[in-house]
């Protein structure tokens, strides 16, 4: 059964009417297919070669220290941007949309970002009650860290959240919790 | 016929929700056939229908009081249960101009619009509020324009904005919901919010009802009905505070379940909006306890044929597992095989 309300993904191609090309990852390495992608592509990506310290950059490559360091600087770069500035984001599903949202809040178009899972398909989950964002979820059944709700992951997702609706599960009878089985791709 | 408002009953706690003899006689039942199957089932909403509850555009009935101070607390532990994007502020006015003028056509004892220009007076009888303000300028109310009508309109309520061939919910009042939620839906697209409900995808309905939707023209709103089960007459049942409600659930028995299980119908409306061009959204909830519906012979028969022949999948959807087989057998004691009319009205005129 698919999931409404996730999002479908076309593998990466860059957009000949742009202009200037930032790709923005939350691996350590592009995927190949960008690497092989024709024409001038900047990429961000996340790696250190030590405790605090970022891979070195390179021609066009410019490594962070983490997300949380990437993704203010996407905003940044964004608030300069020129007309042809295309971004793809490419990585975890929390990732790409979190991505996404930045240059939407930086005022691009929808047609100027591209999403490009590539990555294990783990979740990002919303705790409906306490708020709380947990990562890489790939169990159907998960406690929340915060409220300590047993929470069900629903197969319904926000792109505005990046994440997956999670809702207590024994509420009915409290300690009543099926057993958690993998979830589906 | 003037209508009568009750002081404020609750909607937890206590639960001191009553329907008097004409409220049940006027409650919207949805099910005008014995097998229930989800369906686009989208009419006019014009005036008049099976029980008095179509009478007017937007309904007020005797509940009002305590259904907006419910809201009121609702909004006061959650204020995200109201939010409205930053590009939809047009659509606001649009909904409370709509809503003011309904109900002050409707209810003129209890409602009264005047306007001056864009100096509008607005009075609220029953809930005591008098209020000048300029229309257009949102530093004049105490609210957004949105928040500040919604809170004094029974049902919740959307706004959906119009674009690239489908509609976003880009706005919302959600204080009494069937288990979804405001904050984690607002900005999806019609096919993503509507994700989780089972079989109906498959069956193209929201694909129909899309394009229906898509081509709503101003001054022709239309309506559909939906319905679930409630233990206790609960208005907050929202899955951010599901922790708090499901145990009552768990408790429905077999010597509770007429007294504390109600049926909810929303009776849904969707009304083009006309300088934004969105829509409003409006999802008017009734609850009923199950012995104040048997009351009407024709509505008990109904309804225990209905719950016992309901798919497997939207049982589940529903969340009635855990009590439905109550439902059934307390049902199943007013069902005496008697043949019934198609439609929906209680087709008697006293209980």
């Amino acid at each position: 059964m698919t999931i409404k309300s996730r999002p479908i993904y076309a593998p990466f191609k860059l957009d000949v009417t742009g202009r200037v090309h930032l790709v923005v990852t939350n691996l350590a390495e592009a995927p190949v297919e960008v690497e092989e992608a024709v024409g001038d592509v900047l990429v961000w990506t996340v790696k250190t070669v030590a405790p605090g310290v970022p891979a070195p950059a390179a021609r066009n490559l410019r490594p962070f220290r983490s997300v949380a360091e990437l993704l203010p600087q996407l905003a940044v770069r964004l608030a300069q941007a020129t007309v042809g500035l295309r971004i793809y984001a490419v990585g975890s599903e929390a990732f790409i949309w979190d991505a996404y949202n930045v240059a939407m809040g930086a005022g691009l178009d929808g047609a100027e970002v591209f999403t490009h899972h590539a990555g294990p398909f783990v979740r990002r989950v919303y705790c409906t009650h306490c708020r709380t964002m947990i990562e890489d979820v790939a169990v159907t059944i998960i406690p929340c860290p915060v409220c300590g709700a047993h929470l069900f992951v629903r197969d319904h997702f926000s792109r505005r959240l990046a994440a997956f609706m999670g809702v207590i599960v024994d509420a009915e009878v409290p300690g009543e919790i099926p057993a958690a089985e993998a979830l589906i791709s | 016929m003037t209508l009568i408002l009750k002081p404020a009953e609750t909607f937890r706690g206590d639960y001191t929700y009553r329907n008097s003899d004409e409220a049940i006689l006027r409650f919207p039942f949805p099910f005008p056939e014995n097998i229930y199957m989800y369906a686009v089932n989208v009419e006019p909403h014009v005036r008049g229908g099976p029980t008095a509850a179509y009478d007017a555009v937007f309904d007020i009935d005797e509940h009002y009081v305590g259904d907006m101070a419910d809201r009121a607390i609702t909004l006061a532990e959650d204020p995200l249960r109201c939010q409205v994007l930053p590009h939809m502020a047009e659509a606001e006015w649009d909904t409370l101009e709509l809503l003011m003028e309904s109900l002050s056509s409707d209810y003129p004892e209890h409602f009264t619009l005047t306007k001056n220009g864009d100096e509008w007076h607005w009075v609220n009888r029953p809930l005591g509020i008098d209020e000048h303000f300029t229309f257009g300028r949102r530093e004049t109310l105490p609210y957004g324009p949105f928040e500040y009508i919604t809170r004094q309109v029974q049902g919740d309520f959307s706004i959906q904005d119009q674009r690239d061939g489908t509609l976003y919910m880009d706005g919302g009042m959600v204080t009494s919901q069937a288990d979804w939620s405001l904050n984690f839906d607002i900005g999806m697209n019609f096919h993503e919010w509507h994700g989780p409900v089972p079989l109906a995808h498959e069956a193209g309905v929201f694909d129909r009802a899309l394009q229906y939707l898509l081509r709503l023209q101003h001054g022709k709103p239309v309506r559909r009905l939906n319905w679930t089960l409630t233990a206790n007459p609960r208005l907050d049942t929202s899955p951010e505070n599901y922790p708090m409600w499901g145990a009552e659930k768990a408790e429905i028995s077999p010597e509770n379940v007429g007294h504390r299980m109600c049926l909810r119908v929303e009776v849904q409306t969707l009304t083009r909006l006309p300088r934004s061009n969105a829509i409003l959204f409006g999802i008017r909830g009734y609850l009923i306890r199950l012995e104040e519906l048997a009351r009407v012979k024709k509505w008990a028969l109904r309804m225990h044929r209905v719950i016992r022949d309901l798919h497997p999948l939207i049982i589940e959807y529903k969340g009635m597992p855990r009590y439905r087989q109550f439902i059934i057998d307390y049902l199943a004691s007013f069902d005496d095989g008697t043949v019934l009319n198609s439609g929906t009205a209680p087709e008697q005129d006293s209980l």
